[in-house]
């Protein structure tokens, strides 16, 4: 009897692995793998995703996405990938120096390219270990303007659904709680900071177009670095441009250091860090990010 | 006794080695000719149609459709009118199809340079047996038979060959990387080096660096001085460009892309409905593409190919009966040279019927032996014909 037992083991076990199998089913698909080349299109990529994806955004911690350049090995893992997140909007300078598979490359804010701001006169500076670099050509931080976020969120889980068809209701669904969440984003911006419209605004540096633009914010920008200290002859500049555009607040992309926040409080601006959160942050995500970024705004008379 | 007939006849055969051997080679030869050039037809037929048959639609220059799927599918040196890249965006931007633009103008050491997106090696499923595929701007990976050919690995660097040695005002060869050898295909990719569309326009000289110049070292010596930021270019001149991680953040490219020029764009449709759209596109007469199935275009192509081989079996039927006449003669002669060797067989006791066996013994000997000599050929044929179709007929 126990012998004709263990013969029936291998059986039965074949049988429970086939009663387990449907359920996993959809689990043994590789994950899909995306490429981001910044940090809010990795987010968008996450959230719609969720555990079907794998995202990776090559981009090293504390560098600009922006002025990034890859190497070899970083377009190695780009070629591998299934999918390819790019911004557009010139947001990737380097795309014409590197070979990567056309089809794979999504450029999510292609479906609004029209309404791209074009800068002129831009002028060349560097920091960071970019080197030096002009903020010419096309405005990039097309995701500051949430509207567009949303846009390019959707045009992302389109190629994700191609990718995957078989993923489109979860991926769909991730979508629309994403969207909502990028919509109460962008209520809650208009309302703190459509209270500032009339105000004139200044701008550490020339990123925050969009959000000048979906805000009607009167915004005029400076080229300054949080960390270092302005030239007199960009003080200088300051006094002459305060002038003419009276502004209280600065928007920072990080906090200044305390010697430039409080030289600007002696001129009666007021520093305020408004991260466009083109990298991963160092804690929290996009969202909470921009958050704290509103909240900051709110709270600065 | 059949046993000491065939036994006879094989001595026989044995001793006149040289007349057996010629026998043996004419007869053979009748059977492999014929056969052994339908193995090579059906070879390059199955060669071409498979290459074709994965590629459902091909935009090109309005002309030959043969020279354009020729050029784009087997990199013929018979290149086709250039498009532009606007075609390709075309495709694109139906959403009926993916492009996949290539360029392939340029030859390097004999070997077809292609200028292709990276696209391209998913869909020939093309992988690098060694390195990597191209990454940056100036890379370059190998065909399987070009890397043999041209003797580099992954690390080595190719220069481009000039156009025209003349062309004084012409752009300086790039020094390509070789960053990896694709695995053997047994298509024409092997033969191919291929570069990334980008590195094919700096090759073209629509995209460039700019080098460093050093200020000229002695301006006083000139007639006229000369002021200390004055630029000189070495007097050595630079022979040819290299694509490098100093100066690669140089490199740009003027005008348009839309107008940069490619050979041709293969046209992937997502579906019949979408091809019939996409090829209803192309029938205005006043447009300077066209779309054409190279399906239809090598089956058209190897029509001709088959009738040539229809030709081949006549020729070979008419050459194979004046043989088997003239075999026929040179057996009757040699009956007429060995009637006394048969007499003394008949008058040591046998029957003419025993005679008539033996000699049938050796007719079936001779046949028997040709038949595994052909059947020896046409398996070579078999065998090596596949690599001879790529050799010779399609790269």
């Amino acid at each position: 009897m126990p012998s004709i037992i263990i013969r029936f083991i291998p059986f039965l076990l074949v049988l429970a692995a086939q009663a387990v199998t449907p359920a996993r089913a959809d689990l043994g698909t590789a994950p899909l793998r995306i490429v981001a080349s910044n940090y809010p299109l990795a987010y968008f990529a996450e959230r719609i995703g969720g555990s079907r994806v794998q995202v990776n955004l090559p981009v090293p911690a504390g560098e600009d996405p922006a002025f990034w350049k890859p190497d070899a090995k970083a377009v190695g893992l780009m070629q591998k990938a299934d999918l390819i997140a790019l911004n557009g909007a010139e947001f990737e300078k380097w795309l014409v120096r590197v070979s990567l598979p056309k089809l794979k490359q999504v450029d999510t804010s292609d479906g609004f390219k029209d309404r791209y701001i074009h800068i002129e006169n831009a002028v060349t500076h560097s920091h960071g270990p970019g080197g030096s670099h002009s903020h010419g050509g096309t405005a990039f931080t097309t995701w500051l303007d949430f509207e567009q976020a949303a846009r390019q969120a959707e045009a992302l889980a389109q190629a994700m659904i191609r990718k995957r068809p078989e993923f489109k209701s979860s991926f769909t669904e991730n979508l629309a709680a994403l969207t909502s969440d990028l919509k109460s984003l962008d209520t809650e911006a208009q309302h703190v900071l459509g209270s500032r419209s009339a105000e004139p605004l200044l701008a550490s540096h020339p990123v925050y177009q969009y959000l000048a633009r979906r805000n009607a914010l009167k915004l005029e920008s400076v080229h300054w670095e949080p960390g270092e200290m302005p030239t007199a002859g960009e003080w200088e500049a300051l006094h002459k441009l305060l002038a003419g555009h009276p502004a209280k607040t600065m928007l920072w992309e990080a906090e200044p250091s305390p010697e430039i926040a409080a030289k600007l409080k002696a001129l009666g601006v007021a520093a305020v860090a408004f991260e466009p959160c083109a990298n991963r942050p160092e804690s929290g995500d996009f969202l909470g990010v921009m958050k704290r970024n509103l909240e900051r705004i709110g709270r600065t008379p | 006794m059949l046993r000491h007939d065939l036994y006879l006849a094989w001595r026989y055969l044995s001793f006149h080695k040289t007349r057996t051997t010629i026998l043996i080679a004419c007869l053979s030869l009748m059977g492999t000719l014929p056969l052994g050039l339908h193995s090579l037809l059906d070879a390059g037929e199955r060669q071409m149609t498979a290459r074709a048959e994965a590629t459902p639609l091909l935009v090109g220059a309005k002309g030959s459709s043969v020279d354009l799927t020729l050029t784009a599918l087997y990199f013929g040196e018979a290149a086709s009118p250039a498009i532009t890249m606007a075609e390709a965006d075309r495709v694109g931007a139906s959403g009926w199809a993916d492009p996949l633009p290539i360029y392939s103008r340029f030859r390097v050491k004999g070997q077809p340079l292609v200028g292709v997106r990276l696209d391209y090696f998913d869909y020939r499923k093309l992988a690098p047996k060694h390195g990597e595929l191209p990454a940056l701007l100036g890379d370059c990976v190998l065909g399987h038979d070009a890397a043999e050919n041209l003797g580099l690995k992954p690390g080595d660097t190719l220069p481009t060959t000039p156009e025209n040695l003349f062309d004084l005002a012409g752009v300086y060869p790039l020094k390509l990387h070789v960053t990896g050898v694709l695995a053997q295909s047994h298509t024409p990719d092997d033969q191919a080096v291929f570069v990334d569309l980008q590195t094919g326009w700096v090759i073209e000289g629509l995209g460039h660096g700019h080098t460093e110049q050093k200020p000229a070292a002695r301006p006083q010596a000139l007639p006229f001085g000369m002021a200390e930021s004055t630029l000189q270019a070495d007097a050595r001149l630079v022979t040819y460009t290299e694509i490098t991680p100093e100066n690669i953040d140089s490199f740009h490219f003027h005008g348009d892309p839309a107008g940069y020029p490619i050979s041709a764009v293969i046209a992937l449709p997502h579906d019949r409905r979408a091809a019939t759209l996409l090829k209803g596109r192309y029938l205005a007469d006043d447009l300077k593409t066209q779309i054409v199935e190279p399906p239809k275009v090598t089956r058209s192509l190897l029509h001709n190919i088959f009738r040539i081989g229809a030709l081949f079996d006549g020729v070979f039927a008419l050459v194979g009966a004046v043989n088997l006449l003239a075999l026929g003669l040179v057996f009757s002669l040699s009956l007429r040279l060995r009637r006394r060797e048969l007499e003394t067989i008949y008058l040591l006791g046998c029957s003419r019927a025993t005679v008539f066996k033996l000699v049938l013994a050796e007719l079936v000997l001779l046949g028997l032996a040709a038949a595994i000599l052909c059947r020896l050929l046409l398996l070579a044929v078999d065998h090596y014909g596949e690599t001879w179709i790529r050799q010779f007929l399609l790269s």
